[in-house]
Formats: C-alpha cells, sequence, structure tokens
C-alpha cells in the first residue's frame, strides 16, 4: 500500500480572497482619538471558500487518525470520539466561568470526581486541574514547593534534575526562581553518587521521571527517594510518562511528594496540533495549602470553589482549567475503570518491547533490553553511510507513518525515541517494523531525497531561521 | 468495556516473541515496596453507559438558555459560525501534534502562519507566536519578555488590573526578582495616573503595563501618547482582539508588546477553559519572544513550505536559559480564532463590536435611576462591559437576588480572597452581548429595581 499525501499548493487566505480594509467611522461613547485609523486587513472569502481552504490544508496534516504516531514521551494514543461528543455538550460549552456555582453542580461535579480520581491514580490526593499543560503543571508544582520552603523559613535555591529530563523541567525551574543543576546519568538511570554529590540543603526539588526518558524504569526510585527526604527536599515526578505504570506504582508509593500528570497524553485528551493540554498538579497533604486558588469542595452534595486558603500560591491562569479537556480526560477513565486502565499501561509495555525487540535487530539499543513506554534506538551506524536519524526520519514519513521523536535525549548520539501507545495494534506494529525496514534498506540517494509523498519536500528550516518571513506582512516586504 | 485497546490474543503472539511467560513479567523491574494494589477505580463501562453517566452527571448544570446572561469581563458569549467549529473537527487537525516534521503537517503550520499574521494586523505589531494558554499567560510571558529587552526590577502594573492577571502576572515574575507595583487610580474615573507612570518610569523600571479596556472595562483615550513619556522602558498591553476591529491598535501608538484573550473569537466559554492566548511584539525582538513561531521558506523543489523557526528560543533546545517553558501551546484554538475572524470578516467583526458597545449603552440607559446601584460606576467611557456600583448592600446580595429572577447580572470586580490586598469596590461588570435583546434589558431593569438592598 503506496503512502500518498495530499499536495494541494494552496494559497494563503489573502491570497484567495483580496482583503477587505475596514473603516471605522465615529461612534457613539467611544472617544474619537481612541478610534481606528491604521486600516485592518483581511480576507472576506465566502463560507465555501473558507471551508475549502481548511480542508484542503487539513489534508496535508498528518495525525493519530491518518496513521501511527509514535511521538517519544508523547503518547499519541487515539482520541475517542465520544470525548468529542461530550465535550460539547451545552450545559458544559457555554457556562461562562463567572456564572453562579448553583448553576453548574454537574460541571463542578465532574471536576470533583475527576480529581478523586486522578488523587487515586497517583497516590497523591489533593488535586488542582488549574494547569494549562504539562510545562505549565511543573511551573505550578515549583511555585507550590517555593512557598514551602517559604513558609518553613528556609528559602531553598536549587532544582537538580537528571541531564535526562525533558527540556521543561530546566525552563520551569528557572521561570519558579530556582536555580536549576543538571546531573550525568549512569546507563540511562540516575547515578545515585551524582545525586548525593549534589544535594544539599540549598536543594528544594529534586525533578524525576519515571520511567524516564530513555524509558528505563527508575530502579532505585525508593533509595532516591530517601536521599532527596533526607535532605530535607522535596521529590518532583515529571508524569509525562505516566503511561507506563497506571495500576502497577504511582508516585506516592514510589515516594513524590509532588506530580504533575499531561491529560493529554495518559487520559487522552487531543493534542490538537500543539494544543490545548490538560495538566494536573497532585501533592501529598503536606502541601495542600499551597495549591492555587480557588479549590474545589464538597459540603454535603453540592460543590463550589473556595478561595480562603492564605498559603496558596494564587493563580498561574485565569479560571478554573482547561474545563473542556478535563470533560474528556474524565471520560476516558470512567471508560476503562480500575481493570481498563491497568491495560492500558501493560498493553503500552507490551508494544513498546515488543517493537523494541523487532526493531532492535534493525538498530542498536541502548541501555537494558527491559523498557517501559518508550524505548531508544541509535541512527548512528547509518553515519557511515552518511546519513542521519534525521534522514531517516524523512524518509520514515513516505510510508505513511510518522517518525519517533528524535536527537532527544541527547544522552545517546543520533537518538530515536519510540513510543507505541496501547491504541496501537500488533498489525500496526509489524506494520511500522516493516516500514523501518524498507526504509533503512533504501538507497542512500532516495533516502537524502526523501520524503517525497508528502504535501512538500525535505524543508529548507535553516532558511526559515536566516530569512525570518513571520507574517503576511513579512511576506509583502520580502515575497 | 470500550474497544479502545487491542484484543488480548495479540498479547499472547507478542509475548512468544519476546519469550516470556507473562505481561507482568515486563514489570519486574518495579520494586516490590513500590507496587500498588488497586486503584480503587470502579469497573470499566461501554460506551451507552458512559454517555449516559458523563450526560447524567452535566444535567445537573441549570441550561443557560434558561437565563438572561450579561456576564463577560474579558470572556464573552458570542454566535460562532458553524463552520468554524465543523473545521474543528476535523481529526488531521485535532489528533496532531506539534508540527516537529514540518512535510507532514503543511495544513497546521500554513493555519498558524495565518494565524501570526492575523494578529499582526489587528494588533499592528510585527510578529507574534503561534499561541499561549490565555490572555493572564500571555501577559505575564509579555511581561518576562519586556525583562529581557530592558533592565529594570520593578514593573508598572494598572492598579485596577483584574486580580487574577495580576496574580498571575506575580507568579511568573518570581524568577525574575522584580516587584510588582501598583499605578494608583481615580476612584471617579476609574483612570490610571498617567502622571504617576511618567514619573516612576524613570525609577528602575523595566516594563510598563496598560490595558484597553481595562479591567473595568473603560477606555482611556490618553493611552495613545503614553509611550512618549516612558522613552526606552517597553509598554506592554493587555487588548480585547474584538475591540482593535473598532480602535485604533496599539501598535500604531507604541506599544512594544500586545497581550490578548482569544476566546471571543470563535471560542467557546467552556467555564474558562481552553481559551487562547495571544502575544505580539517588534521584529526586532523576536529572539525574546515566548512560544511557537512558524515561517515561511522553501522545500527541496523550491516550493514555498512553512517550519516551525528560531526553536533555539524555547525549552528544548535552550533548557533553563529558554525565553518560556512553554510547549504545549494552545494551537486548536488558534485555528478557531483565524477560522472566526475570517468566517466574520472585518466587517462583520466590526458591527457585532459596534452592536456590543451599543447594547450596554443600552442597559445602562435602562439602569438609570435605580436604586442601590450606580450606573455607570465610573465617568468614562466603556466598551464592552459597564462597571456598576452597589450601594446599601454587597455586591453578592444584589447578585443572588438578580439570580433568583433567571439573571446573571455581572462578574463581580473584587478578588474573592479574603486575605486580597487591594480595597474593595463592592462593584460588577456588565455586558450585553448579540444574544440580548431589549425584553432582556427590560427584565434586568425591571428585576434591579425590585432589588430592596440589603
Amino acid at each position: 500500500m503506496a503512502f500518498h499525501q495530499a499536495r494541494w499548493d494552496e494559497p494563503l487566505l489573502w491570497e484567495i480572497r483580496t482583503p477587505i480594509e475596514s473603516k471605522v467611522d465615529p461612534i457613539q461613547g467611544i472617544p474619537e482619538p481612541l478610534l481606528r485609523k491604521t486600516p485592518f486587513r483581511w480576507p472576506e472569502p465566502t463560507e465555501l471558500e473558507l471551508s475549502r481552504h481548511f480542508t484542503r490544508l487539513s489534508q496535508m496534516n498528518f495525525s493519530i487518525e491518518t496513521g501511527i504516531y509514535p511521538l517519544g514521551s508523547c503518547t499519541m494514543k487515539y482520541n475517542p470520539r465520544v470525548g468529542e461528543v461530550l465535550a460539547r455538550d451545552l450545559s458544559m460549552t457555554a457556562a461562562h466561568p463567572a456564572q453562579p456555582v448553583s448553576t453548574v453542580q454537574g460541571t463542578l461535579e465532574m471536576l470533583y470526581r475527576l480529581e478523586e480520581a486522578l488523587g487515586k491514580i497517583t497516590g497523591l490526593p489533593n488535586v488542582s486541574l488549574q494547569p494549562a499543560a504539562g510545562a505549565h503543571g511543573e511551573f505550578t508544582g515549583l511555585l507550590v514547593a517555593r512557598a514551602y520552603f517559604h513558609k518553613k523559613g528556609d528559602p531553598r535555591t536549587e532544582v537538580i534534575l537528571p541531564e535526562t529530563a525533558h527540556g521543561t523541567n530546566p525552563a520551569s525551574s528557572s521561570m519558579a526562581g530556582f536555580a536549576p543543576r543538571e546531573i550525568p546519568s549512569k546507563d540511562g538511570c540516575v547515578d545515585l553518587r551524582a545525586l548525593s554529590d549534589a544535594i544539599s540543603p540549598r536543594t528544594a526539588v529534586f525533578m524525576l521521571t519515571n520511567p524516564n526518558t530513555a524509558g528505563l524504569f527508575e530502579e532505585e526510585v525508593l533509595e532516591i527517594a530517601d536521599r532527596v527526604h533526607a535532605q530535607g527536599a522535596l521529590l518532583y515526578y515529571d508524569g509525562a510518562n505516566m503511561n507506563a505504570i497506571l495500576g502497577k506504582t504511582n508516585p506516592g508509593k514510589m515516594g513524590f511528594d509532588i506530580a504533575h500528570l499531561n491529560l493529554h497524553k495518559t487520559f487522552s485528551t487531543p493534542h490538537g496540533g500543539g494544543g490545548p493540554g490538560a495538566a494536573a498538579l497532585c501533592v501529598t497533604d503536606a502541601l495542600t495549602g499551597f495549591l492555587p486558588v480557588p479549590r474545589l469542595v464538597k459540603e454535603g452534595r453540592k460543590f463550589r470553589w473556595s478561595y480562603d486558603h492564605p498559603d496558596s500560591i494564587g493563580k498561574v491562569r485565569s479560571f478554573y482549567g482547561n474545563v473542556g479537556m478535563d470533560l474528556r480526560a474524565f471520560a476516558f477513565i470512567m471508560a476503562h475503570g480500575e481493570d481498563g486502565l491497568r491495560r492500558v499501561s501493560e498493553r503500552s509495555v507490551l508494544n513498546s518491547n515488543y517493537l523494541a525487540h523487532r526493531l532492535g535487530k534493525l538498530l542498536p539499543r541502548p541501555f537494558k533490553p527491559l523498557v517501559k513506554h518508550e524505548f531508544l534506538l541509535s541512527g548512528l551506524p547509518l553515519r557511515e553511510r552518511g546519513l542521519r536519524t534525521l534522514d531517516l526520519a524523512k524518509r520514515l514519513l513516505d510510508e505513511g507513518v510518522h517518525a519517533p521523536t528524535v536527537y532527544f535525549p541527547s544522552l545517546v548520539e543520533e537518538s530515536l525515541m519510540v513510543e507505541p501507545p496501547e491504541t496501537e495494534s500488533k498489525y500496526s506494529l509489524d506494520a511500522y517494523y516493516s516500514a523501518m525496514e524498507r526504509s533503512i534498506k533504501d538507497t542512500d540517494e532516495n533516502i537524502h531525497a526523501a520524503p517525497r509523498r508528502l504535501a512538500v519536500g525535505r524543508v529548507d528550516e535553516v532558511a526559515a531561521a536566516k530569512n525570518l518571513r513571520l507574517s503576511w506582512r513579512d511576506l509583502r516586504r520580502t515575497p | 468495556m470500550v474497544n479502545w485497546v487491542p484484543p488480548e490474543w495479540e498479547d499472547r503472539e507478542m509475548l512468544a516473541e519476546l519469550g516470556i511467560g507473562s505481561v507482568e513479567d515486563l514489570f519486574r523491574d518495579i520494586p516490590k515496596k513500590a507496587r500498588m494494589g488497586r486503584i480503587g477505580l470502579k469497573p470499566s463501562m461501554e460506551e451507552p453507559a458512559l454517555v449516559d453517566l458523563v450526560r447524567g452527571i452535566l444535567s445537573k448544570n441549570r441550561p443557560v438558555s434558561g437565563f438572561d446572561s450579561f456576564l463577560g469581563g474579558g470572556v464573552y458569549t458570542r454566535y460562532t459560525p458553524a463552520v468554524v467549529d465543523g473545521l474543528l473537527q476535523r481529526s488531521e487537525y485535532y489528533t496532531s501534534y506539534t508540527p516537529y516534521q514540518p512535510e507532514a503537517s503543511q495544513g497546521t503550520l500554513q493555519a498558524m502562519f495565518e494565524f501570526q499574521s492575523l494578529w499582526v494586523e489587528l494588533s499592528n505589531l510585527e510578529v507574534a507566536n503561534a499561541s499561549l494558554y490565555d490572555g493572564a499567560t500571555a501577559l505575564a510571558e509579555g511581561v518576562l519578555m519586556a525583562l529581557r529587552l530592558h533592565p529594570g526590577k520593578r514593573v508598572l502594573v494598572p492598579g485596577s488590573l483584574n486580580w487574577e492577571r495580576r496574580s498571575v502576572i506575580e507568579n511568573y515574575s518570581h524568577g525574575a526578582g522584580v516587584e510588582l507595583v501598583d499605578i494608583p487610580w481615580d476612584p471617579t474615573t476609574g483612570l490610571l495616573d498617567i502622571d504617576f507612570i511618567a514619573r516612576e518610569a524613570r525609577k528602575d523600571v523595566a516594563a510598563v503595563v496598560v490595558e484597553i479596556p481595562d479591567s473595568f472595562g473603560l477606555l482611556d483615550a490618553r493611552l495613545p501618547s503614553l509611550k512618549s513619556t516612558l522613552g526606552e522602558v517597553p509598554l506592554v498591553v493587555y487588548a480585547d482582539p474584538m475591540s482593535l476591529s473598532l480602535l485604533e491598535p496599539p501598535g500604531s501608538w507604541g506599544a512594544d508588546i500586545v497581550a490578548g484573550e482569544g476566546q471571543g473569537f470563535g471560542l467557546p466559554l467552556s467555564y474558562g477553559g481552553p481559551h487562547l492566548g495571544l502575544l505580539a511584539a517588534r521584529l526586532s525582538a523576536v529572539r525574546q519572544l515566548p512560544g511557537r513561531l512558524v515561517g515561511v521558506t522553501q522545500d527541496a523543489d523550491g516550493r514555498r513550505a512553512f517550519t516551525l523557526t528560531l526553536g533555539t528560543r524555547e525549552q528544548h533546545i535552550r533548557r533553563s536559559r529558554a525565553t518560556s517553558n512553554v510547549c504545549t501551546n494552545h494551537s486548536l484554538m488558534a485555528l478557531a480564532f483565524l477560522a472566526y475572524a475570517t468566517a466574520m470578516g472585518p466587517r462583520g467583526l466590526r458591527r457585532l463590536a459596534e452592536a456590543q458597545h451599543a447594547t450596554v449603552g443600552s442597559l445602562v440607559t435602562a439602569l438609570q435611576g435605580t436604586r442601590h446601584l450606580q450606573v455607570p460606576r465610573f465617568k468614562t467611557p466603556y466598551l464592552f462591559d459597564v462597571a456598576i456600583g452597589v450601594e446599601g448592600a454587597t455586591v453578592d446580595q444584589f447578585l443572588s437576588a438578580m439570580l433568583e429572577r433567571k439573571i446573571f447580572a455581572g462578574v463581580p470586580l473584587d478578588d474573592p480572597r479574603p486575605v486580597a490586598p487591594h480595597p474593595r469596590l463592592n462593584a460588577f461588570l456588565a455586558t450585553a452581548g448579540p444574544e440580548i435583546d431589549a425584553k432582556a434589558i427590560a427584565r434586568y431593569a425591571s428585576a434591579a429595581r425590585a432589588f430592596g438592598g440589603a
């Protein structure tokens, strides 16, 4: 089955219709100096033209519903359609955030039950759904840690993290006012000695992803927790890889104090071409008081928002969270239930080990063979053919499958990070193996020339940065 | 059980290939002491039961159609042409992710390029990113960006700033170690003390933040001349995108950074999220801009193509020294914003904005002389929201009384936290969108007149 993506050469909106220039006449009640004089120019296509434009563009987009999308650490699993139907319930979508709580008891009950479920799943029972995405959850969690140490009169300055950490971890640390310090790994996992050397009374938090970004379970996690706590520091769980451990272990059991969950990963809310995501922040009882306001509380059978939390860090965004996404995550959790969620992780880890085992025959795999939900390969052997991992990724696209995450983590040269979530069948994994095999065995010339079956050929990313054109306005100046 | 995971018989074939006996063997690397028992959730359910469960819970919401809603304050009820959600439901958009492989993702990339162009046209700045989470986080990121452009340890923010946005800026600026200084406002006009800004801007100030319309819904006619008093200090403006169909864009009066909330453009209210953060800046500052950026380039055959660019600003490359930690953004919301604005067109947007402004005016007229209410609270032009003061009762008491008559009468202005540092206004904001007609306004006025106070 040969794959060919649509190739429309679709014009930009303003190339379809000549833009209209809107003029503003005097308006009663608006001061004249404020009225728009700079023309606002934008096209006004017919509805059919608009629809065709965006339909054609969509046909030039690879997506989960187009084919397997095994981006490591992104958990690109099937997004059940029923979530889309349920989330469009008018009583949800039309509700203004300032509506009296008596009129949104259903939505609040859903959020409350989601918080409860996530508390059980993580073993950290105090949950805030305010963060908008994983990185936002990390940032919020670190602000909570900051407030905790501040309240104790022990303001600490450092966050320690493994060099394999997601880039958001150090970035969130800086934003929250900490100095991030990265420590080296050993065999793909935390080097306990390096951790002990780095940790001190200045350490506020050690951030860890488990399984980590090499797909390995950090088997010494309990020892890590002991050493972190012995210094009075907190242990932070980056939940990006939670899909591997549902019902097997949880951050609470492993000794973590704070965890964020990416609801758009593990709990299947759609990734939206880059977002929206949604996150939950889950903490131990000792940290509850620092969570963002408002907190959702239940009194008898009624739900309301509570603002009376003097130690709270305040707000990290407007309102309560990405409620529309929360509903989809709630539906996913309820549908799977106790056994279904455990099966999610079992099958995702099985898929990963199976595909790792098969692809390991084509490319070297670093570290121990047993992995969790994702695994690393190295494209290093391609180098003697004058090829890079990037070339292989481009060639893979021509097979109608998405490439893995490439060049992350940097721990492994020319790395490919593959995550085949639980919703992929054995057939799909075998097809991915075949796609990889055909790609690697293709001629060097063909690989260099890839992709050739997509809307465009190899994109010159260097030229984009050199000759910056970031809007219509730039194109008018430099076509 | 739902059919979202392939059948177990496949497991056996895969396990055989791996040469292991059971899936449980794959979890042997989790230490015994860290293993958990039951999660404590209910059993799985079929899709019809799931739909019943979720709809059953949501049925405890009271349908919005049973109320007259005058709720605004930055997020609004506006009709969205059906074509917008139709396009959003194309799974090629909503089930893809950040376009890391540009060749496979030209659809999202071209749409984001068009979105960036639209926010540039509306704000009349020079470069816009491909979205942030919401207006408050976009404003906070705008402030952080300003701090990278200009030295200084203080940021001037409106004393009238919405408490949520202020709290978000405060939390975002911990890392930068700056102090937020509240610009005083006049209790009669509600407007900022412009002399204070001009005076303080010279004293170690890294950025000045203003809003149009402001958090009281007001239009300050002096803003277009503000930049001339600031010298090199960056001016960060929080602007309602719908207002920019009518108002001179901040980019034309010296704003260096414009942030905004995009919800009013084709996004449902969704009880507060997901909404859309808008951010634009000057091209000279592009390397300090946070978030994803899409640029034009060409493919190997010289055909036009789109790609993410200037990734070296971002966390996945620059790590702790990135311009922001943002990774996942609100791309799908940006697509809705773009499709909505294009479906409405510049003239449609302007008509809608004018109509909303005029309807709020009708509400103000209808409420004249109502006991217990000060309408408007401030003697200053307003745009989409009018601030209304309550006398002889609390805002809560008034809003509750109105709720009994099936009216959502407004959004309280005061910070609801008991320890809030700001003086109490005892006022609220009311808007009147396209769904509010003369009868709804009459019902509001009559209910307000019936309010007997505390």
